[in-house]
């Protein structure tokens, strides 16, 4: 049985997802890790508009009836749970990043907000780039390093203790894009105003 | 290999002999130093025939890779035993000077065993290590023994115990730079145990950085995110962290009279303002620290460091006091005398309530500040009544026949949190291999802070994944050795990046939690060797049954078995709280 503040929780950062272009009508998903266990948006339901009954409770290690009901995703979800720290994960479509992510490796902010939160996104390729193991280890596997990553486009992945804190990274890298793509269209010299900026490639 | 200075000091008091060798770095690789590297040592060295006060027992000091290179905090060390208190593994972590000059006079660890006939106290230069007559030093209190032997910040540090370690108090300090401390679980005990009442270093050289430019980048990067964050940037520096009572005090979980209630009535009167506006002198910080948490407060009676918000919740709150000049001296003779705050406070607050329900006969009462600075002495010097205190409440209580009075977990007199308000700080104190323990993953910042997000502080379910993190994650701070306080500005992926910069070795963020998990099992394997068990997981009766009367808390008992099942299945232990084989060989733990 799902605890209402969980419930809550997932139907809060679900519409604001929806509601911030994030995704559309019935992409995405959010999942939290509960100790063994992994709690995932359902299939083919609307984040924007979801219900209890749209929370499926799973095992974390192995498959139970759970998996006939789950996400697509559950894989990756599954799989950045056993290889990294993470509680909670955002999966998103942000039309900005992933518009940016289909010409560049890496996605390296130049505003402030992004700089200081997340100072470099790496972008992963993945032909097939839903529900299976080579997506899921690809994406694992970068996430041991960063807290948010893109799949080239695809979309982005993002973990946290919270999905409200796994929500935030995938709005500041939205944003971020959103940004430098005023700048092309300003289309001026930048003036670099953050020291060591040239190291943030590597961090 | 940068980082670690890859030796190990070996002292035996028995002969006054030592030996260096050096320090396997394949253990160092997966245990780090600090805590970690005293609990993989302590495994091999502290079986469960040893009793904590015997010459069998051992002090494992130990620094960490990060030590000395100039990253914010990197002054910590940490000692690790048998903790004389609670029976459990023991480990307690301290800043100030002495564990940077640790590091520069060339170890990683120092093991000291034995005990020696006569009072002794040791000195440490690099390549140097010698043997003292301490007799004229025995019964001379921590400023006195500091000031003696040379204690010079930057150069010569001292570190030492006073009269309750060598009247082997099980609430003990030992006290390093004058006023910072080894506080919890007795350690200073151990120390008197030995005979051994100072060790003075002097170092020499910083430890090597395999990647200077990734070093600096990474420093100035943890520069901007404690100034970006106000705990960090304002409130610690500005109030200290007393800057927590009146935050902890208004959603309800700040233990009063002993955990009767928990909001107190005159928590503004020892507040972190209250202390900043009528009775601090300065702030002063450990060494590379850019935080400067720490107060020197002054009243008509004393001038030193401090008192923190545990001190002051301590000797203020859980006493039912509200007079902040008398916890202020009462801290500084717990300084003075070498014992620890947390535990003094909440055994005087326990024998409160023993003496008002009349189960001892004693002048003792909520309210009584001008009782502290003589209970303290008590303890100290064993004196009267103090005798007994000065074995912690659970073993006062016991005596007197009301364990249930004792608000403590495995032994361990809990800090300035009643976990009726937050939940997850039930888990936590219930699970910690310690005891009771703020220091073990504290859940302030996730149910009350919001760091790095708020979370709900009443939920139940789910609860233990936090729980879990933190631990691991705590344990990965204590072995580097850092201040947590920085992870309330900065992220752990910070610190795995540090490590990777200054030794070299490729570390993610995951890699550091991982070593913390692996540390929190082998400390939970160490105290199932003490013959600890599942219902050694609790807490007094009071939080678990007696539900809170008023305030932000109304109505709330602690839920811990559904979370305590929780958690041993998110650990990848059984139903009885032991590590699963399976968990064991991923942590690659099987071997022990």
């Amino acid at each position: 049985m799902i605890d209402q503040r969980i419930y809550e929780m997932f139907r809060e950062i679900g519409r604001d997802l929806f509601t911030s272009d994030m995704i559309s009508s019935h992409g995405g998903n959010l999942s939290i890790r509960l100790g063994d266990r992994v709690i995932i948006k359902r299939r083919g339901a609307m984040l924007g508009n979801l219900k209890i009954h749209d929370l499926v409770d799973t095992r974390l290690d192995k498959n139970d009836s759970g998996v006939a009901l789950a996400s697509t995703e559950l894989l990756v979800h599954r799989t950045i749970y056993l290889n990294t720290p993470a509680l909670a994960v955002v999966h998103c479509h942000p039309r900005t990043a992933i518009a940016f992510s289909l010409s560049r490796d890496e996605l390296v902010p130049i505003d402030n907000e992004a700089s200081y939160l997340l100072k470099k996104v790496p972008v992963v390729t993945e032909e097939f780039a839903s529900g299976t193991p080579e997506m899921a280890n690809k994406v694992a596997n970068a996430l041991k390093n960063y807290k948010i990553i893109m799949l080239r486009g695809h979309g982005s992945f993002a973990t946290g203790q919270t999905l409200d804190e796994a929500f935030h990274w995938s709005s500041t890298l939205e944003e971020s894009c959103q940004i430098e793509l005023a700048t092309k269209i300003i289309n001026e010299p930048f003036i670099e105003y953050r020291k060591m900026s040239e190291s943030y490639n590597k961090f | 290999m940068a980082g670690w200075a890859e030796k190990i000091l070996d002292i035996d008091l028995n002969t006054k002999t030592y030996k260096t060798y050096p320090l396997d770095m394949e253990m160092a690789r997966s245990f780090i130093g600090g805590r970690g590297l005293g609990a993989r040592l302590l495994w091999e060295l502290v079986g469960p025939e040893v009793d904590p006060l015997s010459p069998e027992n051992v002090l494992i000091f130990a620094n960490g890779p990060l030590t000395a290179t100039g990253y914010q905090t990197s002054n910590r060390f940490s000692v690790s035993t048998k903790s004389p208190l609670t029976g459990t593994i023991l480990d307690a972590n301290s800043g100030g000077f002495w564990g940077m000059q640790f590091k520069k006079a060339g170890y990683d660890v120092m093991i000291v065993r034995g005990r020696s006939e006569k009072p002794v106290w040791i000195e440490i230069k690099p390549g140097e290590v010698s043997f003292h007559d301490a007799d004229d030093l025995w019964g001379m209190r921590v400023r006195a023994v500091t000031a003696k032997l040379g204690q010079n910040n930057n150069r010569r540090n001292v570190l030492c115990i006073g009269p309750a370690g060598e009247n082997l108090s099980r609430i003990a300090a030992i006290m390093n730079d004058g006023e910072r401390s080894l506080a919890r679980g007795g350690p200073g005990a151990v120390m008197g145990s030995k005979n051994l009442k100072a060790i003075v270093v002097e170092g020499k050289d910083r430890p090597e950085i395999v990647d200077q430019e990734r070093f600096k980048f990474l420093l100035y990067e943890t520069r901007k995110l404690l100034a970006a964050s106000p705990l960090t940037s304002q409130a610690l520096p500005e109030f200290g962290t007393v800057v927590m009572m009146n935050i902890v005090n208004n959603v309800g979980a700040l233990p009063t009279r002993n955990h009767q209630q928990s909001q107190f009535e005159g928590a503004e009167a020892i507040s972190g303002e209250t202390l900043t506006e009528k009775y601090l002198v300065k702030n002063a910080s450990c060494w590379a620290c850019p935080i400067g948490c720490t107060r020197v407060s002054r009243t008509e009676k004393v001038e030193g460091e401090g008192p923190e918000f545990e001190t002051t919740w301590a000797f203020g709150a859980a006493c039912g006091i509200d007079d902040l000049e008398a916890i202020i001296e009462a801290n500084a003779l717990c300084n003075d005398l070498g014992i620890d705050t947390i535990s003094a406070g909440s055994t005087i607050a326990c024998a409160m309530e023993l003496s008002e329900r009349g189960y001892i006969d004693s002048d003792l009462c909520f309210g009584r500040a001008d009782l502290l600075a003589r209970s303290v002495e008590d303890m100290a010097y064993r004196r009267d009544f103090g005798a007994d205190m000065a074995d912690g409440s659970l073993r006062m209580a016991t005596k007197y026949g009301h364990p249930e009075l004792s608000m403590s977990a495995k032994g361990m007199e809990m800090p300035a949190y009643d976990p009726r308000g937050m939940q997850g700080q039930g888990l936590l104190y219930a699970t910690s291999n310690r005891g009771a323990c703020h220091m073990r993953g504290n859940m302030l910042g996730l149910e009350v802070l919001g760091l790095p997000k708020l979370i709900d502080r009443f939920q139940v379910q789910g609860k233990s994944s936090f729980v879990i993190l933190h631990q691991n994650s705590s344990a990965s701070i204590d072995s580097l050795v850092l201040c947590k306080f920085t992870n309330m500005g900065v992220a752990d992926e910070y610190f795995a990046r540090m490590l990777s910069a200054v030794t070299g070795i490729q570390y993610a963020t995951g890699d550091m939690i991982r070593v913390g998990e692996r540390v929190w099992n082998l400390e939970r394997l160490y105290n199932l060797r003490e013959g600890f068990t599942r219902a050694d997981d609790t807490l007094p009766p009071r939080l678990l049954n007696e539900a809170l009367t008023e305030g932000p808390s109304q109505g709330w008992v602690v839920q811990l078995e559904p979370m305590l099942k929780e958690y041993y299945r998110g650990r990848g232990w059984d139903e009885n709280g032991v590590p699963r084989p399976q968990k064991l060989a991923e942590l690659e733990l099987a071997n022990l």
